[in-house]
């Protein structure tokens, strides 16, 4: 395989591919008519999946560096290229996304009944965009995608929705576009000051990071621009509440792409950008305290406001306010397991809140209701049902043998040495999450079957059984035999701890939680 | 190069082709419309006879920009050089779909008169002088072509009140900022004894800035502020704007302002190099101004024509950014702006003309709900040119911005980029409900939006300039380069982009 896939130059075209399928996509799409949009969408994403899956094999996990590099000039005059590459930090991240777009397809299938063809385009441009943000290597490429993606994200939540859409869908736009544009003053003045001294305009990462240090000066203000796009974006404690909101009205696709992927953005953002950029102000002590306070204030927050949401939708969306929690976290510890664990927290998280954004559509398209209090017993009529979501809800908790475990675990572990007393707090966390997780499983699904209406709900089709097995046994799979995924992020984590470790303030043990933290305990 | 003697009248002629080829089509047209102005046909004549000289001048810039033309010596009367053809073709350009976007809007609205095209013609040769205007007297003899031609066309629809008033209340304005413009020039002329830009440059680089000069550069400051609708002074431009006919309402908003743009700028860059410090602060002060007040008033506007009002303005105050520079960078970051910005919000002015009503005319935001699902072109071009105004990548728009960025940072200035940037935050909150109307709510009724016609003219400038917005928001290294050459001659310094090495 790994020779037939050299002989073809695989490593040569496939980012490149990948970013244009989707785009093709989106045109034929367009022109196919209306009763074959999904199906042309299915075929594309099908295609891309299997494309993708060659990454694996090529991928070689003992180099530190970028690989399938491509670097074309596009506007020469101002130093900025078409520059795309894949690490360890990003591999799963663009496997995740191809691998979801079948899915995403597939579940949106009887769901979408109206412009249906608009759906489908706009889903596979974002796409595009994902996969442009977890791949460009030219912050110039990078802030086009980053930004691009929130305009197919808009109209998927503005239109296809449900009630409060508008407002949910301007909410997201104006938040992280908010977010963003200081980012681009940063990114504009990075590249200014750093040409000014070394005589060469690029926007290429690695030119950046190379003479990173001559930002020093204005550190604090270049990061706090970048720090406030992913934290939007993450989103981290305060900045989250776009999030009930856009994952709570947004299509079933829609909540899926934005817990899956777009939240995996801001974290990646903090690991590729904010931090390797500015590390000495990033992990200076106060920074440090700030940030660890926010991330086990969010962690806690998320948990306990998760468990009074009435809508089992607004449950998963706070779940991850809580989830990301931990990627912050681990990313700051900056330890080889740390970092990793921080990696697997977000593959996890991808599979398992993706699952049940998926599982909660399809409750929704049944009942037309989101309401826990509108069910009960559901275990009776549907048992597939019951038993999918019970599963991806015990990976979410984090149960061992199941995929939340192994990210968890190595984050709490990597951060213990670090930051004791905020991971301790995060640690009886965990408990929380089973509280809202299982109790909501119960009222939903274990209850006495008390409404008629809820006698009609139908078990899983073969189409929705197709969705969820995959992810199921994704999770399953992850949880028992992690190995294959640590192996190719391993050297991502430990070249980042090698890049920040000199700048870690080691001057006295971590800070304490903070007042906030305490209060919310 | 071919060097051109500026003394000699063969030179001059040479020198002004574009002007004096429009000149004598404006004296053609101007004689066929007095045979021919009853019928209907007459105004559609007259449009493309207009349409036609445009395009003559377009010929007499390409003639001058190809050939290389260049002065002998100091530039007497009139540039030779990118940025005087930089900003004459996106003038060219707006006159042209002005004229394509009007040909059946004042057949529609009732405005039949061949006048109104000659009329355009005659401003956008004002424009021409302005834009290449290398001394104060050719400066200001441009401006009042250029003012005087459109205070017509905003009255120019004379049986409705508003139009009246758009009218005069522009020529009042326009008339008191000419006259504050001309005593401007009056007191650098007492001061430096010099109208000619360079030499006046010349005079006062020997000495800091003297009181007289110094009154005359504010003078001409405000009188430019009220030309390219800078806040304070821009209390004119929503009534006007308003009561004008909306492709002149357009046009008023992309090539006078290009125009006066780029006369500021060169006033700026050649004659006063050296005051940096006296108008610097001015400048950023009218930029933080305008930005934050346009922006903000035009989050409370229902009437989208009020709403592109108002964000004309907060666009002049982005443009006034790189004016601060002051640079090479921050001319040639004006120029492209101008030309993204203008492409953009002609097109959105045309959108605009063809879903108006006939008679009652103000189109609120509200009553283009649902436009997607019964005129999807329409809507998806007036989003796709609302997202480059509010400068969203993958649009000419975001190009713009992040050149004026570059060129303001460049010399070391973060706060007016970052007001920039927080005024297109706030930019979102007008641009996107209007896209959201469009596609995100369902129409009121059945009948809605039926009237909303293109006619063949219309959709082939729209189309054209939406094509502009998107192919070079992907790739703009055509108009970069040019932008960035263009501004070469003026200006101090190269710019560091382009010898630095990569």
């Amino acid at each position: 395989m790994t020779a037939f896939l050299a002989a073809i130059g695989y490593e040569r075209w496939i980012l490149q591919v990948l970013l244009a399928v989707p785009l093709i996509g989106v045109a034929l799409v367009i022109i196919s008519p209306t009763r074959w949009a999904r199906v042309t969408a299915l075929v594309v994403a099908l295609f891309e999946f299997v494309v993708s899956l060659g990454i694996l094999w090529t991928f070689d996990p003992s180099k530190p560096g970028l690989q399938f590099v491509t670097k074309v000039d596009w506007l020469p005059q101002f130093g900025v290229s078409y520059y795309v590459g894949l690490d360890g930090l990003t591999i799963f991240m663009v496997l995740l996304s191809t691998a979801l777009m079948p899915l995403l397809v597939w579940g949106s299938w009887n769901q979408i009944d109206f412009k249906q063809r608009g759906f489908y385009a706009l889903l596979l441009a974002l796409k595009t965009g994902m996969l442009g943000v977890f791949v460009a290597m030219d912050l110039f490429l990078f802030y086009c995608f980053w930004e691009l993606l929130l305009i197919p994200m808009f109209f998927i939540i503005g239109i296809w929705g449900s009630g409060n859409r508008r407002y949910a869908s301007e909410k997201f736009f104006i938040y992280t576009f908010s977010g963003s544009l200081l980012m681009l003053v940063a990114i504009v003045a990075m590249v200014w000051l750093v040409g000014q001294q070394t005589g060469t305009y690029s926007f290429a990462y690695d030119h950046i990071l190379a003479h990173a240090a001559l930002l020093r000066p204005q550190a604090p203000w270049l990061f706090a621009a970048f720090a406030l796009a992913f934290a939007v974006k993450v989103p981290v404690f305060p900045f989250h509440t776009w999030l009930p909101d856009a994952h709570g009205e947004a299509p079933t696709a829609g909540s899926v792409d934005l817990a899956v992927i777009l939240l995996k953005m801001g974290t990646y953002g903090f690991l590729r950008f904010a931090i390797p950029f500015f590390p000495a102000f990033a992990l200076s002590r106060g920074v440090t305290a700030v940030v660890v306070t926010l991330a086990v204030t969010g962690i806690i927050y998320g948990a306990l406001v998760a468990m009074v949401q009435p809508d089992l939708k607004r449950v998963v969306a706070y779940s991850s306010v809580s989830h990301l929690g931990f990627v912050i976290l681990g990313i700051w510890a900056a330890t080889v397991q740390s970092v990793q664990g921080a990696i697997m927290v977000m593959i996890a998280h991808g599979l398992s809140t993706g699952a049940l954004f998926f599982l909660v559509g399809m409750l929704y398209e049944r009942r037309h209701t989101r309401l826990i209090a509108d069910f009960g017993g559901v275990a009776r009529v549907a048992p597939l049902l019951a038993t999918a979501f019970a599963i991806t809800a015990f990976a979410s908790i984090g149960l061992p043998g199941l995929n939340g475990f192994v990210g968890e675990f190595l984050v709490l572990l990597g951060s213990f040495g670090r930051f004791p007393i905020p991971t301790l707090i995060a640690t009886t966390v965990v408990v929380f999450a089973a509280a809202y997780l299982l109790w909501a499983v119960q009222r939903v699904f274990f209850n006495p079957l008390a409404n008629p209406e809820n006698e009609k709900i139908r078990d899983l089709g073969p189409r929705e059984l197709a969705v969820v097995i995959p992810l199921v046994g994704a999770m399953i799979w992850m949880g028992l035999y992690p190995q294959p995924l640590l192996r190719r992020t391993e050297s991502a984590a430990r070249h980042y701890v090698e890049l920040v470790q000199p700048y870690i303030d080691h001057t006295r043990p971590a800070p304490p939680a903070g007042p906030v933290a305490e209060a919310a305990r | 190069m071919n060097q051109l003697n500026l003394l000699s009248p063969i030179g001059v002629t040479v020198a002004l082709l574009p002007e004096v080829l429009l000149s004598a089509w404006i004296l053609v047209v101007l004689l066929v419309i007095s045979w021919r102005h009853e019928r209907v046909e007459d105004s559609y004549l007259a449009g493309w006879l207009s349409l036609g000289g445009v395009g003559l001048a377009g010929i007499g810039v390409a003639v001058l920009w190809l050939g290389g033309a260049a002065p002998a010596g100091v530039p007497h009367m009139v540039a030779l050089d990118g940025f005087r053809y930089g900003a004459d073709a996106v003038i060219l350009l707006m006159a042209a779909g002005t004229i394509l976007l009007s040909l059946r809007y004042v057949d529609r609205q009732r405005l039949l008169a061949p006048e109104y095209h000659l009329l355009i013609l005659l401003a956008t040769d004002g424009m021409l002088f302005l834009a290449g205007a290398e001394d104060m007297i050719v400066l200001f003899l441009g401006l009042e072509l250029m003012s005087v031609s459109v205070y017509v066309l905003a009255g120019f629809d004379r049986f409705r009140r508003s139009s009246a008033e758009a009218g005069l209340k522009y020529f009042l304005i326009g008339a008191f900022a000419s006259a504050f413009l001309l005593y401007g020039i009056a007191l650098i002329y007492g001061a430096t004894g010099e109208t000619n830009l360079v030499r006046i440059g010349e005079r006062l680089a020997s000495a800091p800035l003297s009181l007289l000069a110094g009154l005359g550069l504010g003078l001409l400051l405000i009188g430019f502020g009220f030309k390219v609708a800078a806040v304070p002074f821009h209390m004119w431009a929503p009534d006007v704007y308003d009561g004008a006919p909306t492709p002149i309402a357009g046009f008023m908003a992309t090539g006078v302002k290009t125009a006066a743009f780029a006369a500021l700028v060169r006033v700026l860059l050649e004659s006063f190099p050296t005051a940096t410090v006296v108008w610097q602060p001015v400048i950023a002060a009218l930029a933080l101004a305008t930005i934050v007040l346009g922006n903000t008033v035009a989050l409370a506007q229902q009437s989208l024509k009020r709403m592109l009002a108002y964000s004309s303005i907060a666009h002049a105050g982005y443009v006034l950014v790189a004016v601060w520079a002051g640079t090479t960078l921050g001319a040639g970051a004006v120029c492209f702006y101008l030309f993204a910005y203008s492409v953009t919000t002609l097109a959105s002015f045309g959108i605009l003309a063809s879903i108006e009503h006939v008679g009652s005319r103000t189109v609120l935001v509200d009553d283009l709900e649902g436009l997607y699902s019964v005129r999807p072109g329409a809507a998806l071009a007036l989003s796709i040119c609302l997202l480059s105004l509010l400068g969203f990548p993958g649009t000419l728009g975001f190009i713009g911005k992040w050149y004026l960025i570059a060129a303001a940072v460049s010399e070391g200035q973060y706060i007016l980029p970052v007001v920039m940037v927080l005024g297109t935050l706030v930019s979102a909150g007008y641009y996107l409900p209007v896209i959201m109307a469009m596609t995100m709510k369902p129409t009121r009724s059945l009948e809605s939006h039926r009237q909303v016609r293109f006619s063949w003219a219309a959709r082939a400038a729209v189309a054209v300039a939406v094509a502009m917005i998107l192919v070079f928001g992907v790739w703009p290294t055509g108009p970069l380069s040019t932008a960035l050459k263009s501004a070469e001659t003026l200006g101090r310094g190269t710019p560091a982009v382009l010898t630095g090495k990569r």
